[in-house]
């Protein structure tokens, strides 16, 4: 009888010499992804979880068990109508934005399940794609609950079905990063940076701020969901590992792209809940802060493990950390009927917190704020439209997000004519991403390019509403209608 | 009508501006200075460039030659 590690050996490693087919035939560049090495170059290919399947089907029995338990105990509509406003905003963000991106994420483990180029790789992507479909049916399953009573969460599965701003961005990222990547950039870009790198900032950094608010049914959801995270992100290091020893460059070219545009994704969906819609008493760092201690400190360990360099961008990088999220949502608040969550105004006590946390940009932002606030003052409770811009804003050409990278004094946005067309991006590393494979983003329109070409409507209103897939029950609000216990109301 | 990207100093976010040929560059900054009003202002003189070198306000859209979805800035103090 073999033992448990024995026989795991032999039932992961499969592979075997092909007689009937070429191994490039079985295997081709196009799924399998480059460096196209013989199997010989995977074949001491492993990760440290080495599962069975046995051991995954109970321990996901487990935990379904365990979250099924939560929600049956804290999941009905009365307990989120407890929790704080801001903090629902927030839910509704990440809510809208995980879903169906895991969904895409099962494609991709799919093909590393298919096309990886080592069994037990294979083995494990399997396992992966399996937590995917798992992660898709948990959100969707909890929020649906909800809608009836806040027609808002209906966008947790409604959004990557819209044409709307933020959809087209997230559409365009995983598109590229889980539908269309080959095995190995889909294993470095999404099993290793996005997973290994930057979901803790979401799954241990926001759980942390669940537990605070007293939100144990998304506490639970992230924390089941990080569990299998850790596993299949393993997948990415030994891939990595090999594609640096045989193509350094290309290693290096994989982790600068998807550090960038990983980065600014999770700048949006974990910045705004961290620095804005989490209410100040529950707040436990900044952003900024959980940024080095969950993502940059790893993330540098792990460059140095691999003898690759830091991102060309580094230090624009180290900027955006001040300010990038701050940019995007005064922006967003500004055009908030643009999107399907409400949004908090920073009230003084915040304000005066952000400015200890982000001394250096934080003097940039504030008088932005103090204009909003003025706004309001003037205008009655609730008359959102008289604190609301109207004028078509505009997006980058390859990440599909608002032209709001750089400070406040010097909006990053750089143009390129390319091919007999002129394409503006947010920053530098978007547009480096762009130049480095034209052919793969030129065609792409980005709302304005659309509203131009007379495929959307050019009046705000009418985009919103028949293009951005939003009505007056789930356009985004001000939280507290502009009433807010610190804001005075001059005398009309 | 020309549609340039805008961008105003002290503001988060690029804004679409629609520029009639005959705009002067002043007129052209004041749209601009509209529809960012609710978010940041410039009290005072102003500098417009437009990718990124100075022009001269009283000139009109059309002189210049901004073609379209060019950028353009308005910034805070006169013209050196």
């Amino acid at each position: 009888m073999l033992k448990r590690d024995e026989w795991l050996d032999l039932a992961r490693k499969l592979d075997w010499e092909l007689s009937y087919v070429a191994e490039k035939d079985a295997f081709p560049e196009v799924q399998s992804g480059r460096p196209w090495l013989p199997a010989a170059a995977w074949a001491g290919w492993d990760e440290p979880f080495r599962t069975s399947y046995p051991e995954y089907v109970a321990g996901q029995h487990d935990k379904e068990a365990s979250v099924a338990a939560v929600r049956d105990a804290v999941g009905r509509v009365e307990d989120f109508q407890r929790l704080p406003r801001g903090w629902l905003e927030g839910l509704k963000l990440h809510a809208a934005t995980l879903p169906l991106a895991e969904f895409a994420a099962v494609v991709g483990s799919l093909r590393g399940a298919r096309f990886g180029r080592d069994s037990a790789w294979r083995s494990a992507a399997l396992l992966g794609a399996l937590d995917e479909m798992r992660h898709t049916q948990i959100p969707l399953l909890l929020m649906h609950d909800l809608v009836r009573w806040d027609p808002q969460f209906d966008w947790t599965h409604k959004l990557f079905h819209t044409n709307n701003w933020v959809a087209i961005a997230a559409r365009h990222l995983s598109d590229e990063l889980l539908l269309a990547s080959d095995a190995i950039e889909f294993a470095i870009a999404t099993n290793f940076v996005f997973e290994t790198g930057f979901t803790n900032v979401q799954f241990v950094g926001l759980s942390a701020l669940a537990h605070g608010v007293g939100d144990k049914m998304f506490e639970k959801m992230v924390g089941s969901i990080q569990s299998d995270e850790a596993r299949h992100a393993q997948i990415g290091a030994p891939v990595l590992a090999t594609v640096v020893k045989h193509d350094r460059r290309y290693a290096q070219y994989l982790l600068d792209k998807w550090f960038w545009r990983s980065w600014l994704l999770f700048a949006i969906v974990t910045g705004f809940s961290m620095d804005y819609l989490t209410p100040l008493e529950h707040r436990q760092s900044s952003f900024k802060e959980f940024m080095h201690e969950w993502v940059l400190d790893q993330f540098l360990r792990s460059l140095d493990e691999f003898g690759l360099q830091r991102p060309w961008y580094w230090d624009i990088f180290l900027e955006g950390l001040d300010n990038y999220h701050h940019m995007v949502y005064a922006s967003a608040y500004s055009y908030r009927a643009s999107v399907w969550f409400n949004f908090v105004v920073p009230g003084p006590r915040e304000r005066a917190w952000l400015r200890e946390k982000y001394p250096s940009s934080w003097p940039e932002y504030d008088p932005i704020w103090q204009r909003i606030t003025e706004r309001w003052r003037a205008a009655d409770p609730g008359n959102d439209f008289a604190v609301h811009g109207t004028a078509i804003v505009s997006f980058c050409d390859l990440c599909q997000l608002v032209l709001s990278n750089g400070t406040p004094r010097a909006n990053a946005a750089n143009i390129l004519d390319h091919g007999g067309r002129r394409y503006i991006f947010c920053s530098r590393p978007c547009r480096w991403i762009f130049e480095q494979e034209p052919e793969r983003y030129a065609a792409h329109r980005d709302v304005v390019k659309r509203v131009l070409a007379g495929e959307a409507p050019a009046n705000l209103v009418a985009l919103v509403q028949r293009y951005f897939g939003l009505d007056y029950d789930t356009w985004g609000k001000d939280a507290f209608g502009g009433d807010y216990p610190w804001l005075e109301r001059r005398p009309a | 009508m020309i549609p340039l990207y805008g961008f105003l100093e002290g503001d988060t976010i690029g804004l679409v501006v629609l520029a009639d040929a005959d705009d002067t560059v002043a007129v052209l900054a004041g749209k601009l200075q509209a529809a960012a009003r609710l978010r940041a202002a410039i009290d005072g003189p102003i500098t417009v460039l437009y990718e990124g070198k100075p022009i001269d306000l009283e000139s009109t859209v059309s002189e210049i030659r901004m073609q379209p979805l060019g950028r353009f800035d308005v910034r805070r103090g006169p013209t050196a």
